[in-house]
């Protein structure tokens, strides 16, 4: 299977990622790719900030789309900060949390009226 | 004639404005005169910012009838003042971050904007910070920046801040003039939550509105920063007070409400815990 390298830098035109509709656009490559049965490495070189939302549209929302063990096996990151790298585990571990009970978000809003 | 008397970072002072709106958000083609006394943080320029926006949109002409002149020096500095007609005045001190009122599709103005009144702008008289902590402080910035841009549905953000070289603190306030956070979530759940109960429940770890895509973390890391760096937020949003600080979180409700939402941040300059630490994370194990 081809790997296939994404850098974020040049997907967005930035060294900031930090807007959410910026993650879109590398969401999208990754999907194709995924599409097309590609490896893919998400290069996060001369990235120098980044937020949540960014990353949760860029990389979270893959787990809508794809099953976990899917992406584990092929997506990799390289070049990422150590600050980058726990924002973007936390991303993945919120995500995979949301999509397998989408519900429990709004068990929490009852709970916050019976409270 | 309305009277604003020394507006801080309060729950007092942000009734005070919220009462200024509610006394004049009918009013049409009208003229409203304003006075500002004893004291004004340059901060707070936002959240007038915002609300004089709200009565300039019905068509009335705005009048500062007095301002102290400290507090109009102040305003001056910040740029508050040049947007309605005065001139600017050179900020000797270098300590004030500049009004700004953006789009929110102004997202790369709002880079420039950060680079030069946090990154570069006040290099030489800035309180020492380490590398860690202006990261972080920025990146919290950006967070609740992009969350006005993606949730509030808001014409304009607000922001502008101040540095406190003295009492090493950084003060910085985003403002939108969009729907509140009662209104976004109820929306989204169909549910009717008051504006306090909104907030308990948005400033929770993995809690968000947006549909079909994770996230929610935002607020949660912003607020475990607070914790460790012992700064302070407060989110003002329709008739909701939220507020996390060292003593604990506070919810409060207001007479009135303020047309959108703000938040205001405060960061310790002189933290010296260490951001920059290699976590755990394995790199292979990210997914």
């Amino acid at each position: 299977m081809k790997n296939i390298t994404i850098n974020i830098a040049n997907t967005i035109g930035d060294v900031y990622g930090v807007e959410a509709e910026d993650g879109q656009k590398v969401f999208e490559l990754i999907a194709k790719a995924f599409s097309d049965k590609k490896k893919v490495t998400l290069s996060f070189q001369n990235i120098e900030m980044l937020t949540t939302a960014f990353l949760n549209t860029a990389v979270g929302q893959l787990y809508k789309d794809f099953p976990e063990d899917y992406i584990k096996e092929n997506l990799k990151v390289s070049e990422i900060s150590e600050s980058g790298k726990v924002s973007l585990k936390r991303v993945v571990d919120t995500a995979k949390l949301y999509y397998r009970d989408p519900e429990a978000l709004r068990r929490s809003i009852d709970e916050i009226i019976e409270d | 004639m309305s009277r604003l008397v020394s507006i801080n970072n309060t729950f007092e002072s942000y009734q005070s404005l919220i009462s200024l709106f509610e006394q004049h958000k009918d009013k049409l083609f009208g003229n409203i005169h304003l006075e500002i006394h004893n004291f004004f943080a340059a901060n707070m320029s936002t959240a007038l910012g915002a609300v004089l926006d709200k009565f300039t949109a019905n068509l009335n002409d705005i009048h500062f009838d007095y301002l102290s002149p400290q507090i109009e020096t102040i305003l001056l500095k910040n740029d508050f003042l040049t947007y309605y007609g005065k001139q600017r005045a050179l900020d000797v001190n270098n300590t004030t971050i500049k009004f700004q009122k953006l789009k929110p599709t102004d997202g790369k103005y709002f880079k420039n904007y950060v680079i030069e009144e946090l990154i570069e702008g006040h290099n030489t008289d800035l309180p020492r910070m380490s590398d860690g902590v202006k990261e972080k402080i920025i990146e919290a910035i950006y967070e609740i920046f992009v969350n006005a841009q993606i949730h509030s549905e808001t014409n304009f953000i607000y922001t502008c801040g101040q540095f406190f070289p003295n009492k090493n603190k950084i003060e910085f306030t985003i403002v939108d003039i969009g729907i509140g956070f009662r209104e976004k979530i109820n929306r989204r759940f169909g549910r009717s939550l008051s504006a306090t109960q909104a907030l308990k429940w948005a400033v929770q770890d993995k809690k968000t509105t947006k549909q079909g895509v994770s996230g929610g973390i935002g607020l949660a890391v912003l607020k475990e920063f607070i914790g460790i760096n012992k700064g302070k937020m407060q989110i003002v949003s329709n008739d909701g007070f939220y507020q996390f600080d060292d003593n604990g979180e506070d919810l409060r409700i207001f007479n009135g409400e303020f047309p959108g939402t703000i938040v205001n941040l405060q960061f310790r300059t002189d933290d010296r815990n260490n951001y920059s630490l290699k976590s755990e994370i394995d790199i292979n194990d990210i997914f």
